[in-house]
């Protein structure tokens, strides 16, 4: 169950990864730090509100808007300039944003471990088949399928989201027909940021906040979009839950070699299907 | 062509004599300094090989690294070998990571390779840094008994000169030989390749486990003058930064690398002595380079002369 | 020379190639026309192996290289060129064609000596024949637009093949450039005893210089025959030079 809810976490922000993916091509590095700043805008804006359920819902709400602008602003200001360019270099400017935005959070937010506490509503803990569990992870498993399902109603619903699914089969055809490409791009990117954001701004009442977890979450979420296929976001949602559930199943059975239960996993799934599970967009 | 070869080497040839009489005249920290620098540029220019040369996304080169660095710790400190072994064992074992992974990573083209490349590293990193009882986990194993030959600044120094100046010398070498010619005709087309009758995945294989000996090579080094290693060696950040010095230097150039890796390991030291924020400098040095100079310092000094020779010879 | 018997490739349900049938003899410079989408290039991609058939049966001085990966079926002798200009775009111009040169010699494995070793000779007389030998030099990638499809078929011939697969060589040629080409086509079946095999849209061209000539429709093969009986067959006046 644990496993569960951090598989929900991890397709949040990997499904983030996958749509950019999809879309764009590359593998955004600078994902991991945009979602370590929404962990850190949420952490700032619950406690200037003081906490409390209004704080938290607020700083659920805003972080990742913030994010999302940040991400804009880069996207337009540097990132769109690049995509006529070898996709090595497009990679390695993500690299450079990820390098740029890790010491930028450290000047902003210090090096110190912070931690923000789950609203009053979803504190505690209820049972379930008789061993506890807490609310909030109830809520994870909540939002995460509610935020794949939009994500589906949203590529498949509504026109630009259309547009971007067609952009990721098909970049030439969608700008014969008059889309102007360059702004298919920047919104893709920026939902993308938004879901990095949104997955730090969840996460962040149950880790502490802190320097470094950008690292940890990026090589996760490369995984997990290598093994689910990448750009294909349900291809995110099982590699999400492999990954969540033999990291949970390694804690459980030998916890020194834990963390080497996922790698092993994305290991043999890419193994028996070298383009991952699922098919991919591309 | 001996007098163009000449005139090529001259000015290497000068740097290497002037590599040489370095320690005699400054401290020994600078000294120090060089020999990381020489490590790097020889782990830069074995990335080089494949990623510049060969065009593939080898994204966790520093795996190998630290896979001929670790074969030398352990062999050193856990078992009675005559030390030479380790040390020729480090390459070796390097290598067939590179040819293991390899084989993997060629049945797939480009991002698909890096991701495999990435996974596969990631999960030797996770071992290494997990398994406490053999590779002493993220605190890495220190204090290794290298013996009194290859001991000290100086004397250390002047094993990596040489080890790095022989393995300059093949690396020039294969760059030059038809092998070096077909690689960066596959980095163009690999299609076309096959076309020709080249069997592409065999020869990018072949590259591989060159350029992973090579970074074997380095991580050996490394631990000559280090004395330790620890699973940092293996963290995909110092793969990517290793790139980046490839960019810096230039990546369509042979030498571009050695100039790369010295400019990045000499700011990285003298910035970290002004100011914690080395990664924001890097990271803006990075996207200066994308859009201002994306054929790295060689490249852009190799098209200006070209320019000015009237004549469009690159390889 | 090289027979394709019943040959059919699809994409995504669609048939690309159905039952495609074509025969080549030694010596002769044969053409594939029909309209676009015809499978023209499917079908050259399936003979020299960048794509694989479905069913069929592609055989070669007796031999069957029916999907044998590119590289294999090169070493056979049969070498190609692109529609598109698929050259090596940052190699010399000399160096293009040395690769193809090393690898028909098994040589691009060579860890140790230079390049500048090997094939010299070889390498220059493909140039001279081409008529690019002034160009040497030059970054393929920077060459003109008519001398990089010259450049295409100079690397095939750096495989010292048998038989010889030009897709459309003079695409995008201006009239000039394409009389230069099939000049030099004609003169390379003739000196070096090539058997061509091409596909073109110029039927001034295909009717000029081929011995025979086989027409695609819709993946099949409609005929194939001297230019004399493709020009009276009435399928093919119905299906092709009529709506031309």
């Amino acid at each position: 169950m644990v496993g569960l809810s951090r598989a929900m976490i991890l397709f949040i922000v990997s499904s983030g990864m996958s749509l950019v993916l999809g879309v764009l091509r590359v593998p955004n590095i600078a994902h991991g730090s945009l979602y370590m700043i929404g962990a850190f805008s949420a952490f700032s804006i619950s406690t200037l509100l003081g906490g409390g359920n209004a704080g938290f819902w607020l700083a659920l709400f805003l972080a990742p808007l913030v994010v999302a602008l940040v991400s804009f602003i880069v996207e337009r200001a540097l990132f769109c300039h690049l995509y006529e360019r070898e996709h090595l270099m497009l990679l390695l400017f993500t690299f450079a944003l990820m390098l740029i935005l890790g010491d930028l959070v450290k000047l902003f937010w210090g090096a110190d471990y912070r931690s923000i506490m789950a609203p009053p509503l979803l504190q505690g803990s209820i049972r379930i088949l008789g061993s506890p569990f807490p609310k909030y992870n109830i809520f994870l498993l909540i939002i995460g399928p509610l935020v794949a399902v939009g994500l589906w109603l949203f590529t498949n619903k509504t026109k630009i989201g259309k547009i971007s699914r067609a952009a990721a089969v098909d970049m030439e055809m969608v700008g014969a027909i008059g889309i102007n490409v360059s702004w298919v791009f920047a919104f893709t990117f920026v939902l993308g940021c938004f879901l990095a954001g949104l997955g730090g701004a969840l996460v962040s009442p149950t880790i502490s906040i802190t320097l470094g977890m950008d690292h940890d979450i990026i090589m996760e979420a490369f995984l997990i979009v290598a093994i689910g296929g990448l750009g294909n976001m349900w291809g995110a949602l099982v590699g999400s839950l492999i990954f969540g559930l033999t990291q949970s199943l390694g804690v459980l059975f030998w916890p020194q070699f834990a963390i080497v239960f996922p790698y092993a996993a994305v290991v043999i799934a890419l193994t028996w299907r070298p383009r991952g599970i699922l098919k991919s967009v591309w | 062509m001996n007098a163009l070869n000449l005139k090529r080497l001259g000015p290497g040839a000068a740097i290497l004599v002037a590599a040489a009489v370095v320690p005699s005249i400054v401290p020994r920290f600078y000294t120090y300094i060089l020999a990381v620098i020489l490590i790097t540029a020889l782990l830069a220019m074995s990335l080089n090989m494949v990623v510049g040369h060969g065009g593939l996304y080898q994204f966790h080169h520093g795996v190998f690294y630290g896979v001929g660095a670790y074969t030398v710790a352990l062999m050193l400190t856990k078992t009675p070998l005559p030390w030479w072994v380790g040390f020729v064992a480090g390459p070796f074992t390097a290598a067939l990571m590179g040819f293991l992974i390899g084989l993997f990573c060629v049945r797939l083209n480009r991002l698909y390779f890096g991701m495999i490349q990435i996974s596969l590293g990631s999960l030797i990193w996770a071992l290494t840094f997990r398994w406490y009882g053999l590779t002493g986990g993220d605190d890495g194993i220190h204090g290794i008994p290298v013996p009194d030959v290859l001991s000290g600044v100086t004397r250390s120094y002047y094993v990596i000169l040489i080890v790095f100046s022989v393995c300059l010398f093949f690396l020039y070498r294969i760059y030059r030989s038809p092998f070096g010619t077909t690689l960066r005709a596959i980095r163009d087309n690999p299609e076309r390749c096959a076309a020709i009758g080249i069997n592409v995945r065999r020869h990018q294989l072949f590259a591989i486990v060159i350029a992973t000996f090579f970074a074997g090579v380095a991580g050996v080094l490394f631990v000559v003058v280090e004395q330790s290693v620890f699973p940092d060696l293996m963290f995909w950040v110092l793969s990517l930064e290793i790139m980046i010095m490839c960019l810096l230097g230039g990546w369509f150039t042979f030498s571009g690398p050695i100039l790369g890796a010295a400019l990045m390991v000499s700011l990285r030291t003298f910035a970290g002595v002004y100011t914690e924020y080395w990664t924001l400098i890097l990271g803006v040095i990075l996207i200066l380079l994308i859009f201002f100079l994306p054929e790295g310092i060689m490249g852009y000094l190799s098209t200006k002369r070209k320019q000015k020779n009237g004549r469009r010879t690159v390889e | 020379m090289l027979r394709v018997e019943n040959v059919s490739k699809q994409f995504d349900g669609f048939k690309a190639v159905n039952g495609a049938n074509l025969s080549v003899e030694k010596g002769e410079i044969v053409a594939v026309i029909g309209p676009n989408g015809a499978g023209k290039t499917t079908l050259f991609n399936l003979i020299s192996g960048q794509l694989k058939p479905d069913s069929g049966k592609i055989t070669f001085l007796g031999e069957e290289i029916t999907a044998l990966p590119p590289h294999r079926i090169c070493k056979k002798g049969i070498a190609r060129s692109f529609q598109i200009a698929n050259i090596f775009h940052r190699l010399t111009v000399f160096r293009n064609i040395q690769v193809a040169v090393l690898s028909q010699k098994n040589r691009n494995l060579n860890l140790t000596s230079p390049s500048d070793r090997f094939f010299i000779e070889e390498t220059r007389a493909i140039l001279e024949s081409v008529g690019l030998a002034d160009k040497h030099g030059e970054i393929a990638g920077a060459l003109s637009h008519g001398d990089r499809r010259v450049l295409e078929i100079a690397i095939a011939l750096g495989n010292e093949p048998r038989l010889l697969i030009l897709d459309e060589p003079t695409a995008g040629m201006s009239p000039e450039e394409t009389a230069g080409t099939i000049a030099l086509i004609k003169r390379l079946a003739e000196t070096r005893g090539l058997t061509i095999l091409f596909c073109e849209h110029d039927m001034d061209v295909v009717f000029g210089v081929s011995h025979e000539i086989m027409v695609m429709e819709q993946g099949r093969t409609l005929i194939q025959g001297t230019p004399e009986a493709v020009k009276n067959d009435p399928d093919v006046q119905r299906a092709y030079l009529g709506t031309e």
